[in-house]
This record gives structure tokens, C-alpha cells and sequence, in this order.
């Protein structure tokens, strides 16, 4: 039985899709009757169906060798086109962990857009997203996995703009939109420019061709960095970064995706297509250099933000700089059980929050305070995921980052102090948010805040249990590492950073010891990092400014030479005929003149060019 | 009736035309009754392409096929001479589609109806013989033939400026036309032997010099209807004044003329030269790419920033053109057929936005979203299409282009890139005033001063089934390209292998290295299975 169901695990994406489609159902346009609800009960069915489907199938997958399916597109003469699937322990984890997730936040959308009118448009978009993750974790090929980041793209780009009437809703679907589509266009290049060195789109082929490919240095280089460039957006790392933060202007249910798995999507890619990458030192280089700025960056800028999405959003960043290093140092491993941590933890800090922006109205951290003894459930999953999402043993970010940082000891200390640096200043940035909401003097928008409705809360212990339960999960996957080969150097010093991080800001946030609001001596600097480094407007005057020029520049040309040639030469004629008029006078005389006097010049000219 | 002599094309093109001369003689008052009877014609007429198509034409054959030719005026030797094939083929069923939506489109023209659709089917049947004439004095008449109604349909039915607009659409392309008939002439008389079939110009053998002044003058007259850089200026104003019914005829249909016209006589008759020109129409096409799509994001005038994105987007036909592979030229056959569906489908919707704004400047709307949130989605489903968004057909047009011109053995690897990545950074400039533009119409907060004097009504039936009678073959050839590539790549298989034989440097290779085996010509490709 479980091998069928593994053997039909290409079925899995199917079923959000189902969902979607049937979805449309309950447009307000076409259904009245019901009011839109059903659309998110049969997502709801769908999507555990579809998690069912991964949890069922996964012990036949476990210790075994991948199953490989092709699907036959098309089969015509001189042409085969087909979709490769991969269904292997690795690719049914992922799908359970991106269907568990959507579970979760659909449930939580239930309660979340109680009161909205487009739950048909909202559950289908997730439906969508969820279809694109799961077909793109089983999707074997590098052809279709650019086609499937696209579609989310579309996706977030929908999602985002969900809320369509508010002015900041606009320019957030907008830039998530472009600023993907520019890496997701590089990532084309890149994918169309290895098609002729390889011969295969096909990502267990890639790696086979990439052992013993011999290729000229400066065009691999070329083309791995135009590889680079497509997750490097759906990451969002520096200096495509911008949109997750205006991303966080759609609905709470939406950003518990997003921040959680959907930007994983491009550290999956980046795994994929490691063997690739690795061919060239520089693009290694390059990830690492990349991933490092967006790791230190995205915490201090995280720490800097007193919107609470925000916070979390640049928290993301960072991360993702995190399997940024870990791809570029060739820890694929590290990657991706950074990823499953992350997205755990991340989640659950994201439902946490959300649950008190819903009903307390506000998300300004400096608004909130002294909720812990009205939101202890809250203040507990905003706490765990907290802990979860650093290096605090037992929870399972620590044993990722240990991962990570133990891969690094010995080959690249440097790193490990970034690591170290990033972990600490994640903490920091955490437990502010922690206290932030939960510590200090209630304020007037905290006043009243009881717990929300079942629907809400329900999903989010659950992914509480989930989190708290990670470890033993990894434990009974044989994930973590032995203990006898543990590198307690590596741990003790992880340990540490994070508890100096929570200390250093316990004792600011939490213990109210400096008054609030608290700043950097420097406002300078606190603007710098409260503002992103400037980078909305730094585009805003180079690459926006700079088109928005350039186009006036063109629509001048076009209006005014090269139409105003055209014009030009009407209005000459008509004042040709208007001025000629007056040659009529009726003597015969004068025309007889005139056509002399017009012989001679065609003469002249004639013999001039003889 | 033998069904296998049955004069299919020449029913085709006449058809509308003398439906047309029996609109004035329909007792109607208030255009109620003419607009089902165009609709009726059009229907009728496009069933009889699906039906001569379908049982008649057979896809594997790359020659001419449904051929018909009577002699029309033996002094002139001009011959009434129709068939179609893998270039024209698509195009007529295109061109029937969309003439037949386009009469759907416009049940609201309340003005002189009669005379609206009586101009409406004479475009049908003129545009049909654009497509399926084969000789050129024919060619030349029909291709004039389709300027008269469109004259009227702008001047009578068009925006404020709309003298102006008919006057330089008029003039331009008539005078780009001259061209065709010098060069028609010249080609005519080139030689022994006098004719106008264009199966016998092809085949005659015209010295390199004679090419070279015969491609430059119909790559005149063809990129004024393209448009190309810079000969375009009639179509922002053409466009920008048409009425939505027309527009999508000049969008989805004339536009293709001038790609259908290229590769028919610059490419098929003149190879020799096509050798010398394509570097220019690449670089031309470039220049469209990147040139209108800047210019589309400065307009603040609606159907200009879209007609500017048709300029835009035809400069990928230059591209595929150019690029000496079918793969390309495959691409550049799909690109003007998507283009079609995808521009009619936009104009439409931008008329159907101006019925209820009453306004096309971008300034004065904002927030009809929420009002109208089925032409708020519809809009932007088409937006998404023009913007090459995988699973909808302009991506598998542009990524066909792409990889065929990456693959074209007649350009050096730096000119390559160098290319690709300039046609990139228009893709990129897409989106851009794409997306910008719906944030304008739909998105952001409600314009009080829109909203509080005009009844902004969502879409009707009637509007929904046009669109989806254009979205579905979008998203049809988008997953599944073959459906629309299979029915014409004999074709463009034999014109590439007829261009690699006049390309020097390739035709020396086919000698050495065994007939080079011609790249399959394939949907977006994955996998090729050598």
C-alpha cells in the first residue's frame, strides 16, 4: 500500500490544484448563495489529503532508493520532451513538511480572514503556491523548476496584492513581482546558456556531467552566476532583498508561507544546482560573499525595525544567507536541515505575532508591551519559535547551525565567526521582538487583548508541538549528529553566542532596565539599518530613477523627432501647396517660365551627377 | 459537389465581401438586427476555414496547398491565384478568429451601424487575401484593399484626434505600399520570363545586386506595417484613436501583415540578400524591443502605452527572423500568433475599461478594482500573458526566439550575447510598465472623483466570453506548444534549410560535415533525445 501511494507521489501537487480549481466556485461573482467559505473548506480537505498522501508514502521511501518517473510531454520524431520526477525520501520530507505547513496556515486563514469577502481568490492562491512547491521539490529538472519559480512568483506577486485598495499594497505586489522576475530572467540566461554545454536539463545528469565536465572557466563562471541570480531573488538576498520586506503588506496566513517555505524554494534550487555551481570557485565565492552580507545585514536591519512583520521578514534574509554559505561551502546537508529549521521555527513565529496583530490592530512594536499574562499562548509560540530559531540545544535550529558551523571549523574559520555573529544578533533581534510584545508596561493599544478564536489558535500549538518535537523527529531520522564525534568546541560557542544575544537584549527589552524607546547613540547609524541601508531609495534614484529618465528621454525622441519628422514633412507639403497656390495667375507667359526654368534645373542636376 | 475541388479560399475571402454588399439592403433601424447578421457571417466564415482546413490541408506538407488560379485579366496577366500554407495557414485561421471576436466586440457601436459592419466584412474577406493570394499584383491590390475600411473605421468611429490618425495611417501606408508595387514590378520583369505567380518568383534566379534593392524596398513598405523603427509613428496615433472592435483587427491582424509579408518575400524569394539584412533587422529588432518599451512606460495615455507594447513585441518577430534557425523563425511565427490573441485581447479590454472610465488617461483612474474585479482579473491575466509568463503562450514565443538565435550558427558567440541580453533587458522593461499600468487602473485607493461621476458596471457576459475565447488558446499554447507549432513547422523547416543553403559559411559546412542535421524544430525545447 505505501508503495503505491509512494510510486503515485506525483499525484501530490494535483490535489492543491483540484482545490484551486474548484475554488472558482465560490467567487462572489459566480456563487452568492454560500457566501465564499466552501472554497476554503475544500482547500482545507485538499491539502490534507495531499499531507496525508506524503506521511503515508514517506516509509516506503525511507532507506530506499529514489524512484525516478519520467512523464512523457510529448514524444515527437526528433524531439522528447519530458518532466522528470524524483520521489526519494529527501522530496517526500520536503513535500510533508510544505503540506503540513499550508495545512496549518489555511486552517489559520480560516480564522484570520473571518471577516473577509475574497476567502475564493485567497485559498487558491495558496492552493497555487502550494502546487508550485510541491511539484518543485519533485520536479527533477532544471527547465521546469525555472518555470514553477515563476508561477510562484505570479503567485506572490497576487498574494501580495491581495489587499489591492491599500496605497502600499500596490508598490509591495509590484517590486516582489520585478525584483524576482530580474533574477528569475538571469536564471533563465543561465539555464539556457547550460543547455548547450550539457545536453541535459536534467539535475541528477547535471551532477553526473558536472564531475568530469571540462569547460572553459570564464563562461561557466558567467553562466553560474546567471544561476545564482534566480535564487538569489526568491531568497531575497542583498541587493534583491527589497520585496520580502513589502511583502509583508498581504495577509498574515500568506506570510506564514512565505517566510517559511516559499523563500526556501530558492535555497532548494541553489542545492540542486551546487554540483554546477561548484564548478567555478568564483560563483562559490560569490554565494558565500552574498550570503554573508545578506546574513550580518538582514539581522542588524531586523533589530532596527519596530514593525513586527518586518522584523521577522529580514530575519528571513539573514537565513537564507546562512544556506547562502552553507551551498557555497558545499555543505548541501547543512542547507537544507536549515531550511526544514528555519521554516519551523519561522512559521511559528509568524503565527504568534500574527495572532496578536489580529486583535490587537496594531503590529508597531513600540505600541505593544505587557502581554504575556493575557497571550500566554501566544507569548509562548512567539517564544519557542524564537528559541527554535537559534543555536539554543535542544530545539533544531541549534543542530542545523552546529551542522553548518562544524562543516566550516576546520576550512573556514572566518565563516564561523559570521555564523557565530549572525546567530548571536538573531537572538538579540528575537528575544526584542519577544519583549517588545509580551514584557514591559501594557500601552493603549495592549489594553484589551484576549486570545483568539480556536481557528487561530488550534494551528498554531500544533506547529508549537511540531517545533518542540523537531528534534526527536531528527533524532528517529538519524539526523543529528553522534555524540561521540560531536565538536563540542562548535557547540559551547554557539550556545554562548545565542545566550549572550538573549541576554544582552533580555536585559534591554525584557528587564525595562533603559528606558524606551531605546536607540544607538548614533542616529546616523540607527537610520541606516531602521531604513534598510537606504536601499528603496537608492533604487529608487538609480534603477527606477534612471528608466523613469531614460523613458522620458525616448518619449521625447519619438514625439518630437522622429514624429516630428513626419509631421515635419506633412506640414511642409501642405505649405508647398498653400505657397504654389499663388503660382496660378493664368499667364501663360509665367508657366512657360516656370518650365524652362525647371528643365534646366533637372538638366543641371543631371549632369551634375554625370 | 466534389468536396476535393471545391473552391475553399476563394468562398473564404468572397464570402464576407458579398455579405457585406447586402448589409446596406437589411431593413434595420436601430443596428440591432446587422450586428447578428456580421456575427452570423463571421461565424459561418470561420467554420468554413476550421472545415477547409481540417479536412483539406494536410500539416506534414510544406508546400502550397488548397490552390486555386483562374485567370483574371489575360492583358495584365494577373491571375486569381489563392493557397495556403504553413506561413499563411495560421494566419487565416487567426485572422478569421479574430475578425469573427472583434464583430462580438463591437455590439456597442451605436454610430451608423450599418456602415460599421458593412466596412467590418469587407476587412474580413480583404485581410483573408492578404494571407492567402499568391500573386503579387493580387497581393498588392488586397493589401490596398484593407486600407480603404480601416480609413473609415478610424475617421468615422475614432477618438478626438481621429482625422489626424486616419490621415497619417492612410498616407504612410500607402505610401509604404508603393514599394511593394515597384518591387513586384521589378521582380516581374526580372529575366526571361514575365509572371506574377510568387511560386515562380521564388524560383527564379535574381543576381545579388537586384536583391539587395528589392529587399530594401519591401522591407520599407513592411516595416512601416510591422512597424519598425523607425516608421512606426502611425500606429500610436492609429491605435490610439481606433475604437476596440478595430483596434483588435489592427493589432491582431494587420501588424501580422507585415511579419507574414517579411518572411513570405523577403525571406522565401530573396535569400541572398536576407544574408546581408539580417544583421540590420536584428538590431532593428532590438531597437523595437527596448525603444518602445521605454517609450510605453512614459505614455500616460492608455491605448498608446499599449500600442507602443505591440511595437515592443514585434520586434522578437526581427529577432526570429533573423536568426537563420526554424527554431526561430518557429519562434517568430508564434510570437505574431500569440501577439495577435494577446494584443486583441488587451485592446479589448482597454475599450471595454474606457466604456465605463470614459477616460484613457492614466492619471485620472486609480482604484477601479474593486468595482470591477472581473475586468480588474481579466487585465491582468493579459497583462501577465504579454509579459511572457510561463504557461501562457508570448513565453513559449520568446524562449523559442531566444534559444533559436542562441543556437544560430551565423553570428559570432559575442554578437550573441551581446543580443540576447539587450532583447533581455526589454523583457525586463515589460513588466515593468505593465505592471505599473494596472497599479494605475485597479490598484491602490478608489479615485473619488472617477467614481463619484461615472457607473463603473463590471464586465458582461458578453465581454467574459470574448476574453476566454482569447485567454484559453493563450494558456493552450503555453502548456502545450506542439498544438500550434506542429500545424506549420514543415514549413519553416524548408524555408531555414532553403536560408542555410544561401548563408556562405553554413551551406560550406552542410558539405563537410553530412547535411547538418537541422536542429528538431521544437515546442519550448527540453530535451532533445540526440
Amino acid at each position: 500500500m505505501t508503495e503505491l501511494l509512494a510510486q503515485s507521489a506525483w499525484l501530490i501537487p494535483c490535489y492543491p490544484l483540484m482545490g484551486m480549481l474548484l475554488s472558482i466556485f465560490w467567487f462572489p461573482s459566480i456563487t452568492r448563495r454560500t457566501g465564499p467559505r466552501p472554497a476554503g473548506y475544500v482547500n482545507l480537505i485538499m491539502t490534507f489529503i495531499a499531507f496525508g498522501h506524503g506521511v503515508l508514502a514517506f516509509p516506503a521511501v525511507w532507506h530506499h532508493a529514489s524512484i525516478n518517473l519520467e512523464a512523457t510531454w510529448l514524444e515527437v520524431a526528433g524531439l522528447k520532451l519530458t518532466l522528470p520526477i524524483e520521489i526519494s525520501a529527501l522530496t517526500i520530507g520536503a513535500i510533508i513538511l510544505v503540506t503540513g505547513l499550508n495545512f496549518l496556515s489555511q486552517f489559520y486563514a480560516v480564522g484570520y480572514l473571518e471577516m473577509d469577502w475574497g476567502w475564493a481568490r485567497f485559498f487558491s492562491l495558496l492552493a497555487l503556491f502550494e502546487a508550485g512547491m510541491c511539484a518543485l521539490v519533485l520536479c527533477n529538472s532544471l527547465f521546469f523548476s525555472y518555470v514553477i519559480l515563476e508561477m510562484l512568483t505570479l503567485g506572490t506577486y497576487l498574494l501580495v496584492g491581495f489587499w489591492f485598495n491599500q496605497s502600499l499594497v500596490v508598490t509591495g505586489a509590484r517590486d516582489a513581482f520585478l525584483t524576482k522576475r530580474i533574477g528569475d530572467l538571469f536564471l533563465l540566461m543561465g539555464v539556457l546558456a547550460l543547455y548547450p554545454l550539457t545536453g541535459t536539463w536534467n539535475f541528477t545528469e547535471l551532477a553526473q556531467w558536472a564531475q568530469t565536465a571540462q569547460v572553459d572557466p570564464k563562461l561557466i563562471t558567467l553562466v553560474g552566476l546567471a544561476l545564482l541570480a534566480g535564487p538569489m531573488g526568491k531568497c531575497a538576498q542583498f541587493p534583491l532583498h527589497l520585496w520580502l520586506d513589502e511583502a509583508m503588506e498581504g495577509p498574515i496566513p500568506s506570510t506564514i508561507l512565505r517566510n517559511s517555505v516559499v523563500v526556501a524554494t530558492g535555497a532548494w534550487l541553489l542545492v540542486k544546482l551546487e554540483p554546477v555551481l561548484a564548478l567555478s570557485p568564483t560563483v562559490m565565492n560569490a554565494a558565500i560573499a552574498i550570503g554573508a552580507v545578506s546574513a550580518v545585514g538582514g539581522t542588524l536591519i531586523s533589530i532596527a525595525q519596530i514593525d513586527t512583520k518586518r522584523a521577522l521578514s529580514y530575519l528571513v534574509t539573514a537565513y537564507m544567507g546562512l544556506t547562502f554559505i552553507a551551498v557555497g561551502t558545499g555543505q548541501t546537508q547543512a542547507a537544507l536541515l536549515l531550511c526544514l529549521t528555519h521554516a519551523m521555527a519561522m512559521g511559528l513565529l509568524v503565527m504568534g505575532t500574527g495572532s496578536i496583530i489580529l486583535n490587537n490592530i496594531t503590529q508597531d512594536l513600540t505600541q505593544l508591551g505587557g502581554l504575556w499574562s493575557r497571550r500566554p499562548i501566544s507569548g509562548l509560540s512567539v517564544a519557542i519559535g524564537g528559541l527554535a530559531l537559534v543555536a539554543l540545544p535542544p530545539l533544531g535550529g541549534f543542530w542545523a547551525l552546529l551542522k553548518l558551523a562544524d562543516g566550516l571549523w576546520t576550512t573556514r574559520p572566518v565563516l564561523v565567526a559570521i555564523v557565530l555573529l549572525v546567530n548571536a544578533l538573531a537572538a538579540f533581534s528575537v528575544t526584542r521582538t519577544f519583549g517588545s510584545i509580551f514584557a514591559g508596561n501594557r500601552q493603549q493599544m495592549s489594553e484589551r487583548s484576549p486570545e483568539n478564536i480556536w481557528t487561530i489558535t488550534v494551528p498554531m500549538t500544533l506547529l508549537l508541538g511540531f517545533t518542540l518535537h523537531l528534534p526527536i523527529i531528527l533524532e528517529s531520522l538519524s539526523l543529528l549528529p553522534n555524540w561521540a564525534v560531536l565538536n563540542k568546541d562548535v557547540a559551547l560557542l554557539l550556545t554562548w553566542s545565542s545566550i549572550f544575544g538573549i541576554s544582552i537584549s533580555g536585559v534591554l527589552y525584557i528587564g525595562q532596565s533603559v528606558p524606551r524607546p531605546i536607540q544607538l547613540p548614533w542616529k546616523p547609524l540607527q537610520d541606516l539599518f531602521a531604513y534598510d541601508f537606504y536601499t528603496p531609495r537608492l533604487y529608487r534614484s538609480s534603477v527606477v530613477g534612471g528608466v523613469d529618465l531614460i523613458s522620458r528621454v525616448t518619449d521625447w525622441i519619438d514625439r518630437y523627432l522622429v514624429d516630428g519628422l513626419v509631421n515635419f514633412v506633412g506640414i511642409a507639403s501642405i505649405f508647398g501647396g498653400e505657397t504654389l497656390k499663388y503660382g496660378n495667375s493664368g499667364q501663360t507667359q509665367f508657366y512657360a517660365l516656370t518650365i524652362t526654368g525647371g528643365a534646366i534645373a533637372l538638366i543641371a542636376i543631371l549632369l551634375a551627377f554625370l | 459537389m466534389d468536396i476535393n475541388n471545391f473552391p475553399w479560399l476563394t468562398t473564404i475571402i468572397l464570402l464576407p465581401m458579398l455579405a457585406a454588399l447586402v448589409v446596406p439592403f437589411i431593413p434595420d433601424t436601430d443596428g440591432k438586427t446587422v450586428r447578428w447578421f456580421a456575427l452570423a457571417i463571421g461565424l459561418i466564415d470561420f467554420s468554413l476555414i476550421s472545415y477547409a482546413f481540417y479536412t483539406q490541408y494536410d500539416f506534414a506538407n510544406p508546400g502550397m496547398q488548397l490552390v486555386e488560379r483562374y485567370t483574371w485579366v489575360e492583358a495584365l496577366d494577373l491571375n486569381w491565384s489563392v493557397g495556403a500554407d504553413g506561413l499563411s495557414m495560421p494566419l487565416i485561421i487567426l485572422t478569421g478568429f479574430i475578425t469573427t471576436l472583434a464583430m462580438l466586440a463591437s455590439w456597442p457601436v451605436t454610430l451608423k451601424p450599418k456602415l460599421f459592419y458593412c466596412l467590418m466584412l469587407i476587412m474580413y474577406g480583404g485581410q483573408i487575401g492578404v494571407f492567402a493570394v499568391q500573386d503579387m499584383l493580387l497581393f498588392f491590390l488586397f493589401w490596398e484593399l484593407e486600407l480603404i475600411p480601416i480609413y473609415l473605421l478610424l475617421s468615422i468611429w475614432g477618438g478626438k484626434k481621429r482625422l489626424y490618425a486616419a490621415t497619417k495611417f492612410i498616407l504612410y501606408t500607402a505610401g509604404g505600399s508603393l514599394f511593394i508595387l515597384v518591387a513586384a514590378l521589378a521582380m516581374a520583369f526580372y529575366g526571361d520570363t514575365v509572371t506574377f505567380d510568387m511560386r515562380s518568383l521564388i524560383a527564379k534566379d535574381y543576381a545579388l545586386n537586384f536583391q539587395l534593392w528589392i529587399y530594401a524596398a519591401f522591407l520599407i513598405a513592411y516595416a512601416v506595417k510591422l512597424p519598425i523603427f523607425p516608421l512606426h509613428t502611425w500606429l500610436p496615433d492609429a491605435h490610439g484613436e481606433a475604437t476596440a472592435p478595430v483596434h483588435m483587427l489592427l493589432a491582431g491582424i494587420l501588424l501580422k501583415m507585415g511579419g507574414y509579408a517579411l518572411i513570405r518575400m523577403n525571406v522565401e524569394m530573396l535569400p541572398d540578400a536576407h544574408v546581408y539584412f539580417a544583421p540590420i533587422l536584428l538590431i532593428l529588432g532590438i531597437v523595437n524591443i527596448i525603444y518602445a518599451a521605454l517609450t510605453s512606460f512614459a505614455q500616460r495615455n492608455l491605448k498608446r502605452k499599449i500600442a507602443y507594447s505591440s511595437i515592443s513585441h514585434m520586434g522578437f518577430v526581427l529577432i526570429g527572423i533573423a536568426s537563420f534557425t526554424d527554431l526561430g523563425l518557429s519562434g517568430a511565427m508564434l510570437q505574431m500568433i500569440s501577439h495577435g490573441l494577446i494584443g486583441a485581447s488587451l485592446f479589448f479590454l482597454v475599450g471595454a475599461t474606457y466604456d465605463r472610465t470614459h477616460t484613457l488617461i492614466l492619471d485620472e483612474m486609480g482604484g477601479v478594482g474593486k468595482q470591477m474585479p472581473k475586468i480588474f482579473a481579466m487585465f491582468t491575466t493579459c497583462s501577465l500573458a504579454s509579459l511572457a509568463l510561463p504557461g501562457m503562450s508570448g513565453f513559449v514565443a520568446e524562449l523559442m526566439v531566444f534559444v533559436g538565435f542562441s543556437n544560430s550558427e551565423a553570428y559570432s558567440q559575442t554578437f550573441k550575447i551581446i543580443v540576447v541580453f539587450l532583447a533581455a533587458v526589454g523583457v525586463i522593461l515589460t513588466p515593468i510598465y505593465l505592471l505599473s499600468m494596472l497599479r494605475e487602473i485597479f490598484y491602490g485607493p478608489e479615485n473619488k472623483e472617477l467614481t463619484s461621476h461615472e457607473k463603473l458596471i463590471d464586465a458582461e457576459p458578453r465581454e467574459v466570453f470574448i476574453i476566454a475565447c482569447l485567454v484559453i488558446p493563450i494558456v493552450g499554447i503555453g502548456f502545450y506548444p506542439k498544438m500550434i507549432t506542429q500545424i506549420y513547422d514543415s514549413k519553416t523547416l524548408e524555408i531555414t534549410a532553403r536560408l542555410q543553403d544561401a548563408l556562405p559559411t553554413l551551406a560550406e559546412k552542410r558539405i563537410v560535415a553530412e547535411p547538418m542535421a537541422t536542429i528538431p524544430l521544437t515546442a519550448p525545447v527540453i530535451e532533445s533525445s540526440r
